[in-house]
């Protein structure tokens, strides 16, 4: 069954003492059978409530985008539980996905590659464009809708692939490395955007990255894992301002050069 | 014939129209525009050269006669079979009735009809053997064993078959056409990138919806270039097809006129062929480039 039609507009946070969006349950995941299986991820537990922004840090091969498609539902547990909602995830459900590169399908215009996800997600096609333009407006694209995939920046198609993601209401985004392979500077502007409407709509978020100071800077909650099998190393409440400050001003804060330091020992010493 | 001839032989003739040039980003490049057209110009000028080169060589040849004009006519000779077949000349018209576009026109649209069936199946066999796996194992080597027979050869089966009317000639286009998009098409599909699929399960869509979504989309530049090595191949196949019967249509034409020794018409014949033909894969390859302007985008 498609979830439910909500709008994309702002909406409060969930009353706190919900149950949480995202939990796991003694969760091992392997790869490969019998003794040449290579335990990728485990034992890990971790509930993720309404609202957070839960950064997963780790280094390379730790696991963390594992543990993203498990939660995204496209691989499922070997050992223990994933839920999504209470439900067991499926792809395409009630989570919206972005991933590293944009994804974008190329025979389809700008808006039609967010109109196409409306479409899935049981939107009426008399109220897509509208719909359309309000999701590339909320991710700084308004105007955009008639471009041909190619012909914009590869920092816009990524912007245009949070907006597919975020399309038809979704309120838990998973994330994966999505910004590492931009240049630095269009790094920074996307990390600002999604920050603030991460704020702005309550969206819970689960983003996966192996840069420190991204953590920090978007997470209000960081997890590293260990190296392989990937397990919880450090699981970090970040309690710097979610509205309010600016960027260089947050960068400036003590809390944050402090957050930085102790991520990254944690990353360093996990990844041993 | 050997089966499938690659693309590049088919269109790389002298006569050949320039490569169609993928549509740029909007990003104009005024610098480099200018040598990129001075370089067109001198492709086209380089062309139109070796033609007129061949020609004096092919006038040269006949006015001095080394050969019986029976056997080598001249150019004005094939220019005087145009004038005739094109229009009425002493109370008969054009070649046994039929003038000389008429004559094309009507193996035309037999290929139009034969091929564009053969077409149409091709897809379908090509989507089922792309998506499942089992009908790829059954069906994989009968299509390779069709592709590799000859058109004339089981032209006498459809004869048998289907007498000497149109029903043959249309089953030998289609027949003939209908391998290249299957294996294409197959091929393609099979191949759908897997990022693009995952990306549109990611937004909600259903098994079926990956394929109308993703996997033909992305199969169709492929699928087109099937299409066009289908439409070659059964051009090639036209005269075969008219082997038996075939007045009117160009390939009855040249038959016919190969039985009077009329070299003169049977060589108008070639030219009538393979210049439509040029044009033909110059318009399919147009329309490939209308159809699929992300090709090279992915």
């Amino acid at each position: 069954m498609p979830s439910a039609p909500d709008t994309e507009k702002t909406r409060a946070p969930e009353p706190p003492g919900s149950a949480p969006v995202v939990s796991v349950r003694g969760l091992r995941h392997s790869y490969g059978r019998g003794p040449d299986a290579v335990t990728a991820l485990g034992p890990l537990s971790l509930e993720i409530p309404a609202g957070e922004f839960l950064v997963l840090v780790g280094p390379s091969g730790c696991g963390k985008s594992t543990l993203l498609r498990l939660i995204a539902g496209f691989e499922h547990a070997a050992e223990g539980s994933v839920e999504v909602f209470g439900e067991r995830p499926e792809p395409g459900g009630r989570a919206g996905i972005v991933f590293q590169q944009p994804r974008l399908f190329p025979w389809r215009t700008v808006g039609d590659n967010i109109g196409l996800a409306l479409a899935y997600a049981g939107v009426p096609r008399s109220e897509r464009p509208e719909r359309v333009a309000g999701l590339l407006d909320r991710v700084g694209l308004a105007g955009t809708a008639g471009r041909r995939v190619w012909q914009i920046s590869g920092g816009q198609q990524q912007r245009v692939a949070i907006a597919r993601a975020l399309a038809g209401g979704k309120r838990l985004l998973l994330l994966d490395e999505p910004f590492a392979a931009l240049d630095a500077l269009t790094r920074e502007r996307l990390q600002e955007d999604l920050r603030t409407m991460s704020a702005e709509t309550g969206t819970t978020a689960v983003f996966v990255t192996h840069s420190v100071d991204e953590a920090v800077f978007l997470g209000s909650r960081a997890i590293v894992l260990t190296n392989r099998p990937g397990t919880v190393a450090l699981d970090l409440p970040i309690g710097l301002p979610r509205t309010g400050a600016g960027p260089d001003e947050l960068r400036g804060l003590p809390a944050y050069a402090a957050l930085r330091a102790e991520i990254g020992t944690a990353v360093r010493e996990a990844a041993g | 014939m050997p089966p499938s001839p690659p693309l590049r032989e088919r269109t790389a003739g002298p006569a050949a129209p320039p490569d169609a040039v993928p549509p740029d980003p909007p990003v104009a490049d005024a610098g480099r525009q200018r040598p990129e057209r001075a370089a067109l110009l001198r492709r086209i000028g380089l062309r139109v050269l070796a033609l007129a080169v061949l020609l004096g060589l092919w006038q040269t040849v006949t006015a001095l006669q080394l050969w019986s004009p029976v056997l080598v006519p001249s150019p004005a000779a094939v220019w005087q079979a145009l004038l005739e077949t094109s229009g009425t000349h002493d109370g008969v018209r054009g070649y046994q009735g039929h003038t000389l576009v008429e004559h094309l026109g009507i193996s035309l649209r037999r290929i139009l009809i034969g091929a564009g069936a053969g077409v149409a199946a091709g897809l379908v066999l090509g989507v089922l053997m792309g998506t499942l796996p089992w009908v790829r194992v059954v069906l994989e080597p009968a299509v390779a064993f069709l592709r590799t027979l000859p058109p004339l050869a089981y032209f006498s089966l459809l004869i048998i078959w289907f007498g000497i009317d149109e029903a043959p000639k249309l089953w030998l286009l289609a027949i003939a056409a209908m391998p290249p998009v299957a294996v294409a098409t197959a091929s393609a599909v099979a191949s759908a990138p897997t990022a693009l699929v995952e990306a549109a399960r990611a937004i909600g869509a259903r098994r079926r919806q990956v394929v109308t979504s993703v996997v033909l989309p992305s199969a169709l530049p492929e699928i087109l270039v099937g299409v066009r090595l289908a439409f070659g191949i059964a051009y090639s196949s036209v005269v075969a097809a008219e082997t038996v019967n075939g007045l009117p249509g160009i390939g009855g034409l040249i038959r016919d006129a190969q039985r009077y020794n009329q070299s003169d018409t049977v060589v108008l014949g070639l030219f009538a062929i393979g210049v439509s033909g040029l044009l033909i894969d110059a318009a399919l390859r147009l329309l490939s480039d209308r159809l699929a302007p992300w090709r090279g985008h992915t």
